[in-house]
């Protein structure tokens, strides 16, 4: 890898222009396989292609100094999610029908509303004047965002341990089988 | 260095296929895994307006923490209902659970 770097490096190509490249090309990726994921008819083929998404997205938080970020989310989506998604799947019988197919007026005003909301945000993205940022932003540390998580968001950090308890119990009431 | 513009595109069009997903999906799988998407989106902003703030303290990046713990949570209990749900009416496609509509 390195060594492709350093052959591009003598043809003029600047690391910068490798980064940004490789920013682009795993955004594209990311969201054609989110394009999969809505669009496709199988749905066991959508679960595999919701994790090859959130593995770009993974990549995209590397490129903002969220290391810590993207292992989580690769550990709790495709290690536990995308699992849990293919587990239902093979527990539900209708693994196919999650078409889109049939309902044309229903995909066709989805369509309209979906598009007018993306071109209202990208409209007030691209006319807000952002600041370019400041080279002196140091990324946040590991250490620093432990402390952070125990020390000042520690009653949050406990109320998530107790919504995941709930979940668990939830769950596990819901999902038990019946008595006969 | 990319501008932050970019991030919030993606993150703008991420959102928008999850809504196109959660309107045009009949299957309740197909509409909890829009949501993921969805939910990833809001992520992306998150850490984005963390990075690019004043003084960044890392306070986006815990609060992407807590979305990603709460998502996974709605997620068990979702997938759980619809297992139930078919447990009792052998389908999970929505236009066909009329269990509490007249």
């Amino acid at each position: 890898m390195s060594g492709l770097i350093q052959l591009l490096n003598n043809h003029g190509i600047s690391h910068e222009v490798i980064i940004k490249a490789t920013f682009y090309f795993i955004a594209g990726v990311t969201l054609l396989f989110a394009l999969f994921v809505v669009l496709a008819r199988n749905i066991f083929h959508v679960a595999v292609y919701l994790a090859i998404t959130i593995l770009g997205i993974a990549c995209v938080y590397l490129y903002l100094d969220a290391e810590f970020l993207a292992i989580v989310q690769v550990l709790i989506y495709v290690g536990a999610i995308v699992t849990l998604f293919i587990f239902t799947i093979m527990l539900t019988a209708d693994i196919d029908t999650g078409s889109i197919r049939g309902i044309i007026l229903r995909v066709l005003v989805s369509a309209l509303v979906s598009l007018a909301l993306f071109f209202i945000l990208v409209r007030v993205i691209v006319m807000t004047n952002w600041k370019v940022a400041l080279p002196g932003n140091l990324p946040i540390d590991l250490p620093q965002l432990g402390k952070s998580l125990m020390l000042d968001y520690a009653l949050p950090f406990e109320v998530i341990s107790l919504i995941s308890l709930a979940a668990i119990i939830g769950a596990i009431v819901i999902g038990k089988a019946e008595k006969k | 260095m990319i501008p932050q513009s970019h991030f919030l595109l993606l993150g703008a069009a991420l959102f928008s296929i999850g809504i196109f997903g959660v309107l045009t999906r009949r299957n309740a799988i197909g509409i909890l895994m829009s949501i993921e998407l969805i939910l990833n989106a809001a992520n992306i902003n998150l850490i984005t307006f963390s990075k690019f703030s004043d003084n960044p303290d890392g306070l986006g990046q815990i609060f992407a923490l807590f979305v990603i713990a709460i998502a996974a949570a709605s997620t068990v209990v979702g997938l759980c209902l619809v297992i139930s749900i078919y447990r009792n009416s052998k389908t999970i496609l929505i236009n066909k659970i009329n269990l509490m509509k007249w």
